[in-house]
């Protein structure tokens, strides 16, 4: 199996981002668009980090991020798969987590002068287009 | 093993080529598991400093200790634990590949055959093949070889890839991830000086900057990317607007683009306050960082 079947993950060193936060945002995203489905692999730690040629501590720890984040789960002797989604916060902090996020879009929204029902309606296409590609992906 | 010993501990370093400060009051400190990139100019000390390490060169003063302990006065103790990758790789001229790797093997007590044969078929060298016939890739490949089998506990790697074509290089990278860091990965650190850094961008998680034989800039390679940014901003309208806080300023006609040195949101509000047509950052890459650390000794 290559690791193209599995995923293919894109670093950008310029984004500011930390690159294990990289990883671990492309494997919730792949989650949420369905193309990474419950049970699927995840690439194992030495292949990836020498595809991407980065330091096998940052997959590892990126590996550990979205384990303590409820997303996949290791087997021992078989690798990290993704999880059901079984999110395993309250309800509470889901919003709390959620709002953070989405501030920070309303934020960007009023800088580039993108007014309510712009916006809205682009937060719409959004939810529709994952919804499509996840059923797609079925 | 105790991992609370760092790996190389360098304190205030000196090192003299007559009157000339080579190494002029040199510190940093490697942990154990680290790959650890040390960035500089021609002739900043770096090799100097790497000489020191290994016992090739006595410090004037100061102490550059690995594994925690003194390579001048333990220098069989030291040598045992890592492995070394210099520029320029020579090898006995009459020594065939397997022969040399086998010169090699009888000084250490540990050889990894299997990675051996691994890295023989993954770099397509012939055993029989003499040293003397070797392309200088394939001389930089069997180094490469006979530094990793050992398994040390770290590698040292002074500008090892300088001078090689692209595949020989990020085949290099490959197996230092691949074949030497994930064995054991607590214990296997790396430490490389080198000029081509946005290869290395990836592999780093730390590294030091040095100047003129000084420590110009020590940080983690994920806060240093957070910490130097380029912002771009474009307004309708000419503008002069000083911006103290800055690290750099170009500007041309509407346009202008800011380093940032830690402070790009305070940056980016005042920029905001403008109504900038455009307005984006990103971070800047290790080697503009390396590139840029010149202007904080400037405005130091």
């Amino acid at each position: 199996m290559t690791l193209g079947d599995v995923m293919i993950f894109q670093i950008d060193f310029k984004s500011g981002k930390p690159v294990y936060l990289q990883l671990v945002d492309q494997v919730r995203y792949a989650a949420a668009s369905g193309s990474l489905r419950p049970g699927d692999p995840l690439p194992s730690i030495r292949p990836l980090a020498e595809e991407l040629r980065v330091n096998r501590n940052t997959i590892a720890k990126a590996y550990t991020e979205l384990e303590s984040q409820g997303v996949i789960e290791t087997l021992p002797g078989k690798g990290c798969f993704l999880k059901e989604n079984n999110s395993p916060f309250t309800k509470q902090v889901k919003n709390r987590l959620l709002l953070t996020e989405i501030d920070e879009a309303v934020v960007m929204a009023h800088h580039l002068q993108v007014d309510r029902d712009k916006f809205l309606a682009l937060v719409r296409e959004r939810l529709d287009y994952f919804e499509r590609k996840s059923k797609e992906e079925k | 093993m105790n991992t609370e010993i760092p790996v190389i501990e360098i304190k205030d370093l000196h090192r003299r080529y007559g009157r000339l400060d080579a190494v002029n009051g040199l510190g940093l400190t490697v942990h154990a598991g680290k790959c650890y990139g040390f960035f500089g100019r021609n002739g900043a000390g770096k090799t100097t400093t790497i000489k020191c390490l290994l016992n090739l060169l006595r410090p004037n003063s100061g102490t550059a200790h690995v594994f925690g302990l003194d390579p001048q006065k333990h220098e069989v103790a030291v040598k045992s634990r890592l492995a070394y990758v210099p520029d320029a790789v020579a090898f006995y001229p009459w020594m065939t590949v397997r022969g040399t790797l086998e010169y090699l093997a009888s000084f250490r007590q540990h050889w990894n055959q299997d990675i051996e044969a691994d890295l023989l078929k993954r770099f397509q060298l012939d055993p029989n093949q003499k040293a003397s016939h070797l392309s200088k890739g394939q001389k930089t490949q069997l180094a490469l070889i006979g530094a990793i089998c050992p398994e040390p506990e770290l590698l040292v790697l002074d500008e090892p890839t300088s001078g090689l074509d692209p595949i020989v290089r990020r085949e290099f990278i490959e197996t230092v991830i691949g074949a030497y860091q994930s064995g054991d990965p607590a214990r296997r650190t790396v430490f490389v000086s080198t000029h081509l850094i946005s290869e290395f961008e990836g592999l780093i998680d730390e590294f030091t900057i040095i100047e003129q034989g000084r420590e110009l800039l020590t940080m983690e390679a994920d806060a240093a990317r957070e910490r130097f940014k380029k912002i771009r901003a474009s307004f309708p309208s000419e503008l002069k607007l000083d911006l103290p806080g800055a690290l750099k300023v170009k500007r041309a006609g509407r346009e202008m683009e800011i380093l940032a040195n830690g402070n790009s949101e305070q940056l980016l509000a005042e920029l905001k306050s403008h109504q900038p047509e455009e307005l984006n950052t990103e971070s800047l890459s290790l080697e503009e960082i390396f590139v840029a650390s010149k202007m904080l000794k400037q405005s130091a």
